[in-house]
């Protein structure tokens, strides 16, 4: 239940109302008042006061003043005549409820009224700033946009002016060199007399083309001058060739061409390939140190591969295959001796070994697929199974189109395919 | 680096639509004309010459050709007959006199393929020496001619037989200092970078920088080599400093990733050899500064002396198109002056000021 304070004091004037109500020890703040043009309420909870006007008040420029215990109220009246009373006489509860609830209502419209209008006006003064910012920015760029013209006319007319005295320059050399010119040509026509006697046919044929040649000409002036400066020259050079040899990379491609990211990995796993030792040493304990190297052993292979003892070479690849099973090469070669010793699963299943280690497919290790493919297209067809074979060779033909022995032996498998779906 | 308006300014003068590819475009000397040549819709080339008027360019002259012209250089004829020599694609060299332009005053099918670049040497009155022509071409030969002798080049750099051929995109000649002196430096597709001397006819240095090497320059032709400039693709560009050959290492050298995209060409101020311009594969133009160590040699473990590289600073750097500036000029008459040409099918002219203070 509130307290209700009663002990309040009021006087009035034709336009205004003073109130005044004693708040002993209370702390009041801005929000505990709450006033619209009927209703005034001061709560400070437990305290409550409250009164509906007689008239309505103009609550926008009414004032509360907070201060040593009191708050006094300054309410300007809306219309200027004398109250009967403060408050409003015979007001039931309905009324009073009613009329509060109005002037919460109304309270909050007006709060509402008033964000907008401060919103409003915000906008306003962000638009008025961005104009001026903008303004100032356009000053800016003009200024240097008029320092950079005053550069440019200050330069278009100094070259104007180096223009002019080229070309007086160069009407007083031309008006010189045809005086000289002039000069010479007499000196010619004495010196032709005095030789007259003499048969100098060449001379004077070559004199008299230079004489109209110069005169001709507007370009070229002296021909003299020019004769005697060749002369100075040194004769032009003993012709020579220079070979060069143009700088090798792994992949003989410049940067732009390359396919940099496949062939590093390529390269990686090669580096990578060559250093595993992957076997038992001690099962090998008793083998050569030379025996041990899975190069030694691969050349081993193809030795015995040439000279045609597929079992030995068989077993050179296996041994070089304990020791390192990460070289494409060595299952290659293994299965072009399974190939020969017609044990075609097995030249499948290398091939296929040797297929899986050859990736990325880089220009580099073309031939060695290539390979592949065709000993696997080999062993499929002598397995009966040509549509495989027919697969691998097609393989192999992408990735060498040039290939003629390739291109025949897959042509014959087709053939053969036909040949057979139509017996069937 | 200096601040703001304090820096070369790159002011543009003047430009010109043209209706035509343009692979080149170079002053020539001792006026205020310049030549474009290139490449015509309907497959035959193209030279222009216009004059630098009032603010505009006037087309004087038009001469068509055959063959599309790739590029062409005034640097070996004398100042009195400016005669130029251009590359075109069918790996023709020719050599014109601009006011009879029917027919070359020399004309050799130099190589198989394109003629990708070409300088010359021993004329404008720069340098010593017999004029000469260095044609660098897809064929991946390097040719070196010289316009008193016709059909056979004078030296013939190509790879040996059953070497698989890279294309050479640049070439440059320097260290042109007496009449016997020449080196003659070739960029190729894949990075290699040659320097052949041709005193000694034989290959003088080598390296490679991973990269395609679109243009080389030396600072100067007629000096004792100083610098060479290399530009190449994905933005990288090197600066040698050719004073000192360490026996195995080579150049000094310093690099510089500029701009995103290619580097088309490098173009050294003919009035200050510490500044050069690239331009790139996004339309832009980089000027550069290079600063000398205070010390240009020491002397390494074994006591062979090797080259000390310098600093490079960005002076200014300006976007003028959004196709690749694939020529560059600068005039040697007006310093700052430069013309480049863009594959936009537009040459503009340009003016960089404040380079008086650098």
């Amino acid at each position: 239940m509130p307290v209700w304070l009663r002990e309040h004091r009021w006087r009035q004037t034709a336009s205004a109302v003073y109130l005044s109500l004693p708040v002993r020890g209370l702390r009041v703040t801005p929000a505990n008042i709450f006033c619209t043009d009927r209703y005034l309420k001061v709560s400070i909870p437990p305290f409550l006061f409250e009164t509906i006007l007689y008239a309505p008040i103009d609550d926008t420029n009414s004032t509360a003043k907070i201060g040593n215990g009191i708050i006094f109220f300054t309410l300007y009246k809306k219309e200027a005549a004398m109250w009967d009373s403060l408050t409003l006489a015979n007001a039931n509860k309905e009324k009073l409820q009613y009329l509060r609830e109005n002037a919460v209502l109304k309270a909050h419209e007006k709060a509402k009224e008033e964000t907008e209008a401060k919103k409003v006006t915000k906008q306003e003064h962000k638009k008025y700033a961005l104009e001026a910012t903008m303004k100032l920015e356009e000053a800016e760029r003009k200024r240097i946009e008029d320092l950079k013209e005053k550069e440019r006319q200050k330069v278009t007319k100094e070259l104007e002016l180096w223009k002019k005295q080229q070309d007086a320059a160069e009407k007083q050399k031309r008006v010189q060199k045809e005086g000289e010119l002039h000069q010479e040509v007499e000196q010619l026509k004495e010196k032709k007399k005095e030789k007259n006697n003499k048969a100098s046919i060449p001379n004077e044929g070559t004199s008299e083309t230079r004489i109209k040649a110069t005169k001709g000409c507007r370009g070229s002036y002296s021909m003299f001058s020019e004769n005697l400066k060749e002369e100075q020259l040194p004769a032009p050079r003993s012709a020579a060739t220079i070979k060069i040899n143009f700088t090798s990379r792994v992949f003989p491609t410049a940067l732009r061409e390359s396919r940099v990211a496949e062939e590093e990995e390529w390269l990686r796993k090669q580096a990578e390939a060559r250093r595993t030792i992957n076997a038992d040493l001690s099962e090998l304990e008793d083998l050569k140190e030379e025996e041990k190297n899975p190069d030694w052993l691969k050349d081993k292979g193809n030795k015995m591969f040439a000279t045609g003892n597929y079992l030995a070479a068989v077993n050179a690849y296996n041994l070089a295959v304990r020791l390192n099973n990460k070289l494409p090469l060595l299952y290659l070669n293994r299965a072009a001796c399974h190939l020969k010793l017609r044990n075609l699963h097995k030249a499948i299943e290398d091939s296929s070994k040797a297929l899986e280690l050859l990736t990325p497919p880089v220009p580099d290790n073309e031939n060695a697929r290539v390979k592949a493919y065709v000993r696997r297209g080999t062993a499929f067809c002598q397995l009966e199974l040509y549509t495989e074979g027919l697969q691998d060779y097609e393989a192999a033909l992408k990735i060498d189109p040039k290939n003629k022995n390739i291109e025949k032996d897959a042509e014959k498998i087709r053939h053969l395919i036909q040949g057979t779906t139509q017996d069937c | 680096m200096a601040a703001g308006l304090d820096r070369p300014q790159v002011v543009s003068h003047a430009q010109q639509a043209l209706n035509y590819t343009l692979f080149d475009c170079k002053w020539v000397p001792r006026s205020a004309r310049l030549l474009c040549l290139g490449s015509a819709a309907r497959g035959s080339g193209l030279l222009q010459l216009y004059e630098l008027r009032g603010g505009r360019l006037a087309l004087l002259r038009e001469i068509e050709k055959a063959k599309p012209l790739k590029c062409g250089t005034f640097g070996a004829t004398s100042l009195q007959q400016r005669y130029f020599a251009t590359g075109d694609f069918g790996g023709n060299l020719n050599i014109w006199n601009l006011e009879a332009p029917e027919i070359p005053v020399y004309s050799v099918k130099g190589h198989k393929e394109i003629i990708n670049s070409i300088d010359g040497v021993g004329g404008l009155g720069i340098g010593e020496g017999a004029p000469e022509i260095v044609t660098g071409s897809r064929d991946g030969t390097v040719k070196v001619w010289d316009p008193r002798q016709k059909d056979t080049p004078v030296a013939n750099m190509e790879p040996v037989q059953g070497e698989s051929k890279r294309d050479c995109w640049t070439v440059a000649f320097g260290n042109a200092y007496n009449q016997e002196e020449r080196v003659v430096c070739a960029g190729y597709d894949n990075g290699d970078i040659k320097l052949f001397d041709l005193k000694t006819m034989s290959l003088r240095w080598e390296t490679n920088i991973k990269n395609g090497v679109c243009s080389v320059e030396f600072d100067r032709k007629d000096v004792n080599m100083n610098k060479l400039v290399a530009t190449s693709l994905e933005g990288k560009f090197h600066v040698f400093d050719m004073r000192t050959q360490h026996p195995t290492k080579g150049f000094a050298s310093v690099s510089e990733k500029a701009q995103k995209s290619t580097i088309w060409q490098v173009r050294h101020l003919p009035q200050n050899r510490d500044i050069f311009m690239t331009s790139g594969g996004a339309g832009s133009l980089h000027l550069w500064k290079y600063e000398y160590p205070s010390q240009r040699s020491k002397k390494d473990s074994e006591g062979a002396e090797m080259g000390v590289a310098g600093s490079l600073s960005l002076l200014q750097n300006v976007t003028l198109s959004t196709q690749p500036i694939s020529s560059l000029d600068w005039s040697p008459d007006k310093k700052g002056l430069c013309v480049c040409g863009a594959f936009d099918q537009t040459v503009r002219v340009l003016i960089v000021t404040k380079l008086n203070k650098i």
